[in-house]
């Protein structure tokens, strides 16, 4: 699915270069399921960024699907995240002046589907998460499993194959968390490639691999399944 | 488009939204109504006076003849003012263009019935619409045994004066359909024949652009109050011309009072002084309500990027191009503006309305709509275009941060 080859991330200053990522190199192959785990400031979030071409890498090379991605122009990043990519935050990151359904249909409008093409996605997505009678509510309006939902129902409508979840059950309950978890596991199920970043070792030990990523790079690789290879340090 | 999504949230913002709203409403109808007064200023300004302002200058002077002096006393002055250098013309009438003293009438079509309009009165003494310039596009010039005197107006045993020339938009008002040379009016009982008609003359004074030119010529001579007319070689020093002229008259008589001595240029500018002060103030004021209304975009903009750059950065983690970002920020300034702009072509036509009721202003042509509101969308998208710009480059990752 995607490939990072001696990645680096540096944020610099006048006096002094940071690095978040450092000879990263990692590979995930089509429809896995990856929790990556790590300290806090350990560039977990910088790698999610920049798989999720939010951010671009500073050095090193990225593919994703086969295609070198990492010097892309801001059109054509924009273009592969909203059609590739569907993102699940830890702190829900609704709009809180549209409502489910409006959420929703955001990264489907950017995309240039028809009216009836988009009704029919969001409607399916909002069953599927089991909120279809709360189309109308604005965020607000919701529990935090309920928005999780809907940001999971938004990322599922614009039929992602490479689904990046940052902490999403950080700020649930552990009832909540479960049943988000497992909503999570029912895409997976249906083909989605899966990154996810959580603090969480429960969670993680459901995934079919972790990483552990500390100072910015990858140090610790636990395969459940042979077929997938995260390379640390090159 | 997003157009259904951006008003769903502004229905969210209402109070923002409809203030600034509220206050492009207030400039459209202000601006409409402040662009039309000083349009009509300008064309007053502008207005065709139909006689020959940059050769042309006047003296008046008093002094206390009797009507039989000052008949003589005119002939003499025309005769002194024709020797000074430069001088091609001279005539003698008791009012002209922009002289603010206005001798008026109502003319009917037909003896005793209403007046179809009111003129203005000028009486030539002989020699006028040579003097002035005027440009006589149908019929002649008086012909000498055409005048009478002044005071002979008030006799009953003289036949009262019996032709006039009058202005093509005079003759246009009173015959619509038909020519009006060798037509008759009447200011009273006896009928005036149309001998002449010049292209346009307008009167002393005036409010409206379209009453302007509504004048009549009469032959009549010796009126008080007469003021002399030069119209000089061009290109002759004027001020010059007028020392002289006043020199010259003063050889005549010397006890005389010479009260006004200036160029028609002069006298233009000081007519229309006011009216060039009014738009000045008036444009003064578009600027500041356009400043004003700006700033008002800018900040609720401002406020509004600010306020939602975490909102911007998830737009853009899902997929939206920095153009679709200045898009939604345009777009969303349009129906802002667009609103306002609809109440305000209301509000411009119930301003325009108190207007003419209290200031005698006239009907708003339609036309200053779609200019009002094209200037504030025009300045609507100017305005939110730093703050959308500021708006396009927050960056997606702002979506992940905690």
């Amino acid at each position: 699915m995607f490939k990072m080859t001696h990645l680096s991330k540096a944020f610099r200053t006048e006096i002094v270069e940071t690095f978040a990522l450092r000879d990263f190199s990692i590979d995930v192959k089509e429809g896995e399921f990856v929790a990556v785990t790590g300290p806090s400031g350990s560039g977990k979030t910088t790698f999610l960024n920049i798989a999720g071409l939010l951010e671009t890498p500073t050095g090193g090379r990225y593919e994703l699907d086969g295609q070198d991605v990492s010097h892309l122009s801001d059109r054509a990043r924009s273009r592969i995240r909203n059609e590739k990519i569907g993102f699940i935050f830890q702190a829900f990151n609704l709009i809180p002046d549209l409502n489910v359904f409006d959420n929703v249909d955001v990264p489907l409008r950017y995309r240039g589907l028809k009216a009836s093409e988009r009704k029919l996605r969001i409607t399916d997505a909002l069953e599927r998460v089991g909120l279809s009678a709360r189309m109308k509510h604005y965020p607000a309006e919701l529990s935090g499993g309920q928005q999780q939902r809907v940001a999971i129902a938004r990322a599922l409508a614009g039929r992602p194959r490479l689904l990046l979840a940052d902490e999403p059950t950080g700020n649930l309950d552990t009832q909540m968390a479960r049943a988000v978890m497992e909503l999570i596991e029912d895409v997976h199920r249906d083909g989605a490639t899966i990154v996810m970043v959580t603090h969480d070792p429960e969670l993680a030990a459901r995934t079919q691999r972790n990483v552990h990523i500390v100072d910015g790079q990858v140090v610790d690789i636990d395969a459940a399944e042979p077929r997938f290879t995260a390379v640390a340090g090159g | 488009m997003e157009i259904q999504p951006i008003l769903k949230s502004l229905r969210r913002q209402k109070t923002a939204a409809l203030l600034i709203a509220f206050e492009i409403a207030l400039a459209c109808a202000i601006i409409c109504n402040t662009l039309f007064v000083i349009s009509e200023r300008m064309d007053r300004m502008h207005i065709d006076s139909g006689v020959a302002e940059s050769e042309l200058v006047r003296i008046r002077s008093s002094t206390l003849d009797d009507a039989a002096e000052r008949s003589v006393r005119t002939a003499e002055d025309l005769a002194a003012l024709q020797t000074v250098a430069g001088v091609v013309e001279v005539a003698a009438v008791q009012q002209v263009p922009f002289g603010n003293s206005s001798w008026n009438s109502g003319l009917s079509v037909e003896r005793g019935a209403p007046p179809v309009t009111g003129a203005t009165n000028y009486f030539d003494s002989g020699n006028l619409v040579s003097t002035l310039g005027l440009r006589l596009t149908a019929g002649r010039d008086f012909r000498p045994d055409e005048y009478i005197e002044f005071d002979a107006l008030f006799r009953a045993d003289v036949e009262v004066v019996g032709s006039a020339i009058i202005t093509q938009a005079l003759a246009d008002k009173l015959w619509p359909d038909e020519p009006a040379l060798g037509k008759f009016f009447y200011t009273d009982q006896d009928p005036i024949r149309v001998i002449g008609i010049v292209d346009t003359l307008i009167r002393p004074s005036f409010r409206a652009v379209a009453d302007a030119p509504m004048s009549v010529i009469y032959p009549v001579r010796n009126t008080p109050g007469l003021q002399y007319l030069m119209r000089v070689r061009p290109p002759a020093d004027l001020d010059a011309v007028l020392k002289q002229a006043e020199t010259a008259l003063r050889e005549v008589h010397s006890g005389r009072l010479i009260s006004r001595a200036e160029t028609f240029e002069s006298m233009r500018e000081h007519f229309f002084r006011g009216d060039r002060v009014m738009a000045m103030l008036l444009s003064g004021v578009i600027v500041a309500l356009l400043v004003v209304t700006a700033l008002g975009i800018v900040g609720l903009a401002s406020f509004w990027v600010q306020g939602r750059r975490r909102q911007i950065g998830i737009r853009r983690a899902l997929g939206a191009t920095r153009g679709s970002i200045l898009r939604y920020f345009q777009l969303e300034n349009f129906l802002i503006v667009t609103a306002g702009v609809v109440t305000g072509m209301f509000a411009a036509y119930g301003v325009n309305a108190w207007l003419m009721q209290h200031y005698e202003l006239s009907r708003l042509p339609m036309y200053y709509l779609p200019i009002g509101a094209i200037g504030l969308w025009v300045l609507g998208q100017l305005s939110v275009l730093s703050p959308a710009l500021r708006a396009m480059r927050v960056p997606p990752a702002l979506a992940t941060k905690a």
